[in-house]
């Protein structure tokens, strides 16, 4: 068969898959796509690849392959267009998938959990008992600031005289808050070393500067700023270390894929957790914001509320989605 | 087998200072409509600035073009390393391990994980399985020009039928004299072995016509 009988032979069917397709896109018939039928398209799919196959077998003309190439992989495209965005989906996301995978990381969550907790401590005992090793984590400018946004006299706790207004320091909370979070994520694939930094390195300086308030006496204000929104973001925190770890992890230990499958596979499973620890810590720069700060809410309620969101966090993680669907 | 041609440091980096360029001015833009917003003003600019520098990309790779503006003007787009439209959670993982590949220091690592493979994937693109390829371009009917079709004079293999089909297909975009020389080495089939002239050229091209079906 030579080229222009092939091409007349079947020349009808890659037109009519490009009508289909021009259909669906909606390109040809004004805004809205057209359902149409798929049957009908998988078949002239089909069809067009043996075409394609065919030509490219027979050496047939570069300007026909070139054309089913292209009429192929735009079909191509359209058959295995993703549906992965939602609302259906993101209900899924954060009453099942989510909380799923943090018991699924539970071993990275743990390890995470307790770079942190031992930081936090040691670097929060140290400073206690002798003040001036606060200087090592943080400079003396920013040691003032701290000391003075919970002095008692502070119109708003928690900031510096002349920061913004509850809605800017939302702003600044996301802005900080998630791009921490997500470089403690994204360099835990340097084996992992990356996120153990930025976990042991934020829980020192939380350690710290809880330590040297506490030896100032400004405890009452600072754990009462600090203990509802800890519930996301230090939870947040901890979740993204794990997730980074898991980076790490599947590159030392690879198991039986390789090296590459091994990441390809944890950045596709950890990043359900990056999902949602970045919706926990928008949550938590909404508390920050607008209750922590606010200077007239009685401290028994807030304790109360911090008790409250503490256990809702971590029975969330824990129970949420564990039925069989 | 879908045709997937990566693209490599130059036409990347382009596109990347483009979408830089594209991202300061939507920022300059903003800081000039949000001194209408008064007090709001810090914040809103603070949360756009969050989402233009984590999330500018992954908006643009879920549209259906699987590009960013800047992407798209040089004719890019991100794929799943098999072909497939760019999923929300590749396209995530492929921009926030950005930060990996900046490290350390202007993409350092990233420029050598890109140059050291055939594929041209950077850190983020090796973890998410994706790909930047080449948008294929519109494809070219282009049916040669009519001339009165010419047997070959000996058998041609397959092959060598679509070399003469192609240059035939280039002859509207080669010199006379050019065309002359390149037909001169495909003068065998037509039996004017050593010879070369417009005649030789004008019988090659008819049995690029008879190869293709024309008798």
């Amino acid at each position: 068969m030579t080229p222009i009988q092939f091409e007349q032979l079947y020349e009808r069917d890659w037109e009519e898959l490009q009508e289909l397709l021009a259909q669906m896109h909606g390109r040809r018939y004004g805004k809205k796509p057209l359902s149409v039928n798929g049957e009908r398209v998988a078949a002239l799919y089909r069809r067009t690849c043996e075409h394609l196959a065919l030509a490219r077998a027979r050496f047939y003309p570069a300007y026909l392959v070139e054309r089913l190439e292209q009429i192929t992989s735009d079909a191509h495209q359209a058959i295995y267009q993703h549906s992965e965005i939602g609302l259906g989906r993101l209900m899924r996301l954060f009453t099942r998938d989510f909380p799923r995978a943090v018991r699924a990381h539970a071993p990275f969550v743990w390890a995470s959990a307790a770079l942190f907790t031992v930081t936090t401590l040691t670097l929060g005992l140290l400073v206690y008992f002798r003040p001036e090793l606060i200087l090592s984590v943080a400079s003396a400018s920013d040691v003032a600031n701290f000391e003075q946004m919970y002095s008692k006299t502070a119109e708003q706790i928690g900031r510096p005289g002349g920061a913004g207004s509850d809605w800017a320091m939302f702003g600044y909370y996301i802005r900080n808050n998630v791009g921490i979070a997500f470089q403690c994520f994204a360099s835990g694939l340097f084996a992992g070393l990356g996120s153990i930094f930025f976990i042991a390195f934020n829980g020192a300086l939380a350690g710290a500067v809880a330590g040297y308030l506490t030896e100032r006496g400004l405890a009452p204000t600072f754990f009462s700023f600090v203990v509802t929104h800890s519930a996301f973001e230090l939870t947040a925190i901890v979740l993204s270390g794990a997730a980074g770890l898991r980076l790490g992890y599947s590159l030392l230990v690879p198991g039986r894929q390789t090296r590459l499958q091994s990441l390809v596979t944890a950045a596709r499973e950890s990043v359900v957790i990056v999902y949602g620890f970045s919706a926990m810590l928008l949550v938590a720069a909404a508390i920050e914001a607008f209750w922590s700060s606010a200077g007239w809410i009685p401290l028994p309620v807030k304790y109360s509320v911090a008790a409250l969101c503490w256990i809702a966090v971590i029975s969330y993680l824990l129970l949420q989605g564990r039925r069989a669907d | 087998m879908l045709e997937l041609r990566p693209a490599g440091l130059c036409a990347r980096s382009c596109a990347f200072l483009l979408d830089l360029l594209i991202r300061f001015m939507i920022f300059t833009a903003l800081v000039t409509v949000a001194q209408l917003l008064g007090a709001l003003a810090p914040a809103v600019l603070l949360i756009f600035l969050f989402l233009l520098e984590w999330l500018y990309p992954v908006a643009f790779e879920l549209t259906r073009w699987g590009a960013t503006p800047g992407k798209r003007a040089l004719g890019l787009k991100v794929v799943m390393d098999n072909g497939l439209p760019i999923t929300p959670a590749a396209s995530l993982t492929r921009n926030l391990l950005r930060t990996a590949d900046f490290l350390p220091l202007m993409y350092g690592f990233g420029l050598v994980c890109l140059l050291t493979r055939h594929d041209f994937k950077r850190l983020g693109d090796l973890a998410a399985a994706t790909l930047v390829v080449y948008e294929s371009r519109e494809a070219r009917r282009q049916p040669l020009a009519q001339i009165e079709p010419f047997a070959p004079v000996i058998p041609v293999a397959l092959q060598d039928q679509a070399a003469v089909i192609a240059l035939a297909a280039r002859a509207p975009r080669l010199t006379a004299e050019r065309l002359d020389e390149l037909a001169a080495l495909a003068a065998p089939v037509s039996g004017d072995r050593g010879r070369s002239g417009p005649e030789v050229t004008r019988r090659v091209l008819g049995i690029a016509q008879w190869f293709l079906g024309r008798r």
